[in-house]
């Protein structure tokens, strides 16, 4: 017989406790897959969604709302003739709720600017110019919102015409509803204001040109921020709260799996006692049964962590299908993720397995003989 | 001592600080002092809201919803007016309350049908808050008295029962909030009628940070009827909007209009 047949043998000696700690371990480790993946996810989209539109710099003010604070669109003007600067786009972009969805993304841009040369027209057209009372609706959107071309949309005090659906290429694009900014502006009574200014630069500009770019605009325009598209959803505060909030539920959750190993394999140790003492009589080094008792543990949290990464991911299949955030956002399930959560679930077992294993190691051979 | 007992003495030890260290936190003020803090939360000047509206149960709908509203010490006038479904767009409802307490209100159904509100109970757009819901600031009322502390989703709230006076024209018996003292922000309120029984519970099931303040923004209303509940999801507010009288009036309620220019 070998060590790890040992080992595998100690955890099968107890098959429906093995389960149920199992269980336990995996639903930790689907919180984390679910919860983490999901405001990873929350980051990737935003930030998919601006490489799309072309934008290598974001000027905004991201405070504690999940959408960024409005501010005079005239500041505009002080960035585009920076150097390196190719082209902006102005926006104003609103996280409400339309018509019967809970929660849509408008996005409201410049007519004419960059931000609308990657949407590709599924059906319809655009909108004729930047008056005409239409949107056009990101492919998820015309679902979410059951609108084709040709139907109305009330947006805020205004009824407008669907004219065109698009395929904006990335998630966030696609769930959205959006129109012309003067006409946003106008409907929401936010004449002049902006929140987004979309930057793109000029070919061939190197990361430091691009660092002193971004300094020159947070010098100009003290009501915002400019940071690069990948940095733009990190330093929302309600982005990171969001994530500290996710990692924060999901430690709870493993320290309850941490709980339930630590439980399992203490029972194994005192109901196994007298097998212990015998492998100590045997010649067994004390290092060698804590070994045991560890990979038992770890062998726990790895299989925990495996059914975890299952549940979790199907988890969050079931959850990105639900009306209040479909369209929103696609989970962030990469390999490290996935990789991660295993690795702290054979962490969670090891360490679990620690006290348990230091008990077994202050059994004396002669025990063996009390039965 | 044993590790075993090192380890959960150490468990409970980190459990029983955090609700001390909480407690510490909430200074303490008298019922009179809470209530009118509270109102002078409510009493915000004027402002501009945007709000969805779902009405789950019996006739189930969805609303969205514009309000206008000035609100200061000395009278109070709101105006509701929908905005989404199609079929009900242009609905208003305009409802004032002066110093003295009586309230009176008027409802608009498109195209030209006005009507004086003459039973505040009635329901506002067929959900489960009442004219009277809408209008009313028990916070003001003259009796004020704090019953006791209780934990609602974790937090914990001073419970304030408000009583009207003989002046304040209510059908409510009473008034309970449950407020989170840290935010200020009532987490629940219960409305009793005058025998005692219980009418609406409203739960805040969200609350945001706003020009400083925590206010809430997702309600939850359940009562007087069983199986019915509205839910409020507030989207947007404006403070210091500039609203003329003819605005707040009944010639303003057959017109939709967003406010230009205030601050978000």
């Amino acid at each position: 017989m070998t060590f790890l047949s040992i080992v595998s043998r100690g955890l099968m000696r107890r098959p429906v406790r093995t389960g149920l700690t199992m269980i336990g371990i995996a639903i930790g480790i689907a919180a984390v897959v679910a919860l983490v993946g999901m405001s990873r996810g929350f980051q990737t989209s935003w930030t998919n969604g601006l490489k799309t539109r072309g934008t290598d710099i974001v000027v905004s003010n991201m405070g504690s709302a999940l959408t960024p604070k409005p501010f005079a669109a005239t500041q505009a003007d002080k960035i585009k003739s920076l150097p390196h600067v190719a082209a902006i786009c102005t926006l104003m972009v609103d996280l409400i709720s339309v018509e019967k969805a809970d929660m849509m993304i408008v996005s409201a841009r410049q007519w004419g600017g960059f931000s609308w040369g990657n949407l590709k027209i599924v059906s319809g057209r655009l909108p004729k110019d930047e008056k005409e009372k239409a949107v056009v609706l990101g492919q998820t959107a015309a679902d979410v919102l059951k609108k084709k071309v040709g139907d109305t949309l009330q947006l805020e005090t205004d009824e407008l015409q669907v004219v065109g659906i698009v395929d904006g290429g990335a998630i966030v694009e696609n769930g959205s509803v959006i129109l012309s900014l003067s006409l946003y502006q106008e409907i929401t009574g936010n004449d002049g204001k902006i929140n987004v200014i979309d930057l793109r630069m000029t070919p061939g500009t190197t990361k430091e040109e691009a660092a002193e770019l971004t300094e020159r605009i947070n010098s100009l325009v003290p009501e915002a921020k400019a940071v690069s598209a990948g940095d733009n959803i990190r330093n929302s505060q309600g982005y990171r709260i969001i994530n500290a909030m996710s990692w924060g539920t999901s430690l709870l959750a493993v320290l309850v799996g941490v709980l339930g190993v630590m439980n399992t394999m203490l029972m194994t140790v005192f109901e196994r006692r007298q097998e212990i003492c015998i492998l100590l009589a045997v010649g067994w080094r004390r290092g060698r049964v804590v070994r045991m008792i560890l990979w038992e543990s770890a062998l726990l949290g790895f299989l925990g962590g495996i059914g975890g990464v299952v549940l979790g991911v199907i988890g969050v299949k079931i959850l990105i299908t639900a009306p209040a955030i479909k369209g929103l956002l696609e989970p962030d399930l990469n390999a490290v993720l996935l990789a991660q959560a295993v690795v702290i679930s054979v962490v969670v077992g090891v360490i679990s397995g620690l006290y348990p294993g230091w008990r077994s190691s202050r059994l004396m051979p002669s025990q063996a003989l009390h039965g | 001592m044993n590790p075993t007992r090192l380890i959960f003495a150490s468990l409970v030890a980190m459990v029983m600080a955090v609700p001390a260290l909480a407690a510490e936190n909430a200074a303490p003020v008298s019922a009179s002092q809470l209530a009118s803090q509270l109102s002078a939360l409510r009493q915000d000047g004027s402002s501009y809201v945007r709000l969805r509206m779902e009405i789950k149960g019996g006739k189930a709908e969805t609303l969205q919803l514009q309000i206008k509203q000035r609100l200061t010490r000395g009278s109070s006038e709101v105006m509701y007016q929908v905005l989404f479904p199609k079929e009900r767009k242009g609905e208003s409802v305009l409802l004032k309350r002066s110093a003295k307490g009586g309230a009176s209100g008027a409802s608009f159904t498109p195209p030209n049908s006005m009507r004086q509100i003459s039973d505040l109970k009635e329901p506002l757009f067929g959900s489960d808050l009442s004219y009277e819901d809408v209008i009313d600031n028990f916070y003001g009322w003259p009796q004020q008295a704090i019953v006791g502390t209780e934990e609602v989703e974790g937090v914990n709230c001073q419970v304030l029962e408000s009583k009207p006076g003989k002046g304040d024209r209510s059908s409510y018996g009473s008034v309970k909030s449950w407020v989170d003292m840290r935010r200020m922000v009532p987490l629940r309120v219960e409305k009793y009628s005058e025998s005692g029984k219980l009418v609406h519970r409203i739960d805040t099931t969200r609350v945001v940070s706003d020009a400083g303040h925590s206010i809430p923004a997702n309600l939850s209303v359940r009562g007087p009827h069983e199986n019915s509940t509205t839910l409020l999801d507030g989207s947007r507010i404006r403070h210091d909007v500039n609203f003329t009288d003819a605005d707040l009036s009944a010639e303003g309620m057959k017109t939709i209009a967003i406010p230009h220019g205030a601050a978000e």
